[in-house]
């Protein structure tokens, strides 16, 4: 059985201005394991969406706070771990996609994260964090789009 | 993120590059609202965006949706590939009007 490898441990405050520089270190950890372009362009679309969620959502206008992005990689999977510390508690049911027969802006972040994605929950908070959201990949497959 | 109009013979296009993500997107929007305000077809090139996640995507629906409501042409020219990537996640490939050239616009006004 292989062994679980730690990747990246990357804290950031939640600000939007920040994501442009998160996004270029998971493009770094990822070059050595993807050799799919498209790919990567879809892990980060993915995580980038998943943070801006947090950034939103969960800290939301009135809160500030910071982000820990995890990644881990175990034989082909990989694992991208979120933790926030806000006080607003995600709901399973807010990681739903829309239906997209509905043309208008917005609500299409979680659709998004879920398309790419194989595996997509909230897990249980350790110590003091609000939300803990885990999304799994396999690198050896391939999203509808590609 | 960078963007900027260019006036052409009847219609502006708005020349996209960079990165659009949620710090840039409200700049996008108002960039392609104003326009559309202006009563002027909008072609949006897009053949230098290097990323685009939903609320850029946002921008560009509520774009389209303002533009059809006001009778105006408003379509997406040379798609990257990492935009075109998000467009037909989201299955919006189906619904904006795409052109690999700015002719095929200009000639449907």
């Amino acid at each position: 059985m292989s062994k679980t490898k730690k990747l990246l441990a990357l804290q950031f405050p939640a600000r939007s201005e920040n994501m442009c520089s998160v996004r270029q270190k998971l493009r770094e950890v990822l070059a050595s394991y993807s050799d799919s372009e498209t790919l990567t362009n879809c892990i980060v679309l993915a995580v980038g969406e998943a943070c801006m969620n947090i950034i939103q959502h969960a800290y939301g206008k009135e809160e500030q706070g910071d982000i820990i992005l995890e990644v881990e990689k175990r034989g082909e999977d990989m694992t991208f771990r979120l933790t926030d510390f806000a006080h607003h508690k995600t709901r399973a049911e807010q990681l739903k996609s829309r239906p997209l027969d509905e043309i208008r802006p917005g609500g299409l972040g979680c659709h998004i994260i879920n398309e790419i994605m194989d595996d997509v929950q909230l897990v249980e908070c350790k110590g003091d964090c609000g939300n803990v959201l885990q999304m799994k990949k396999c690198l050896h497959q391939q999203t509808e789009s590609n | 993120m960078e963007c900027s109009i260019k006036p052409e013979a009847g219609y502006d296009l708005l020349q996209l590059s960079g990165e659009v993500d949620m710090h840039f997107s409200p700049e996008l929007r108002e960039t392609i609202l104003d326009k559309i305000k202006d009563g002027s077809p909008l072609l949006i090139d897009m053949g230098n965006v290097s990323y685009i996640d939903s609320s850029g995507i946002a921008s560009l629906v509520e774009g389209y949706q303002t533009a059809k409501t006001a009778n105006l042409p408003f379509g997406l020219l040379n798609i990257s590939g990492a935009a075109m990537q998000v467009l037909t996640l989201t299955r919006l490939d189906k619904i904006f009007s795409l052109y690999t050239n700015a002719e095929q616009f200009r000639q449907e006004l």
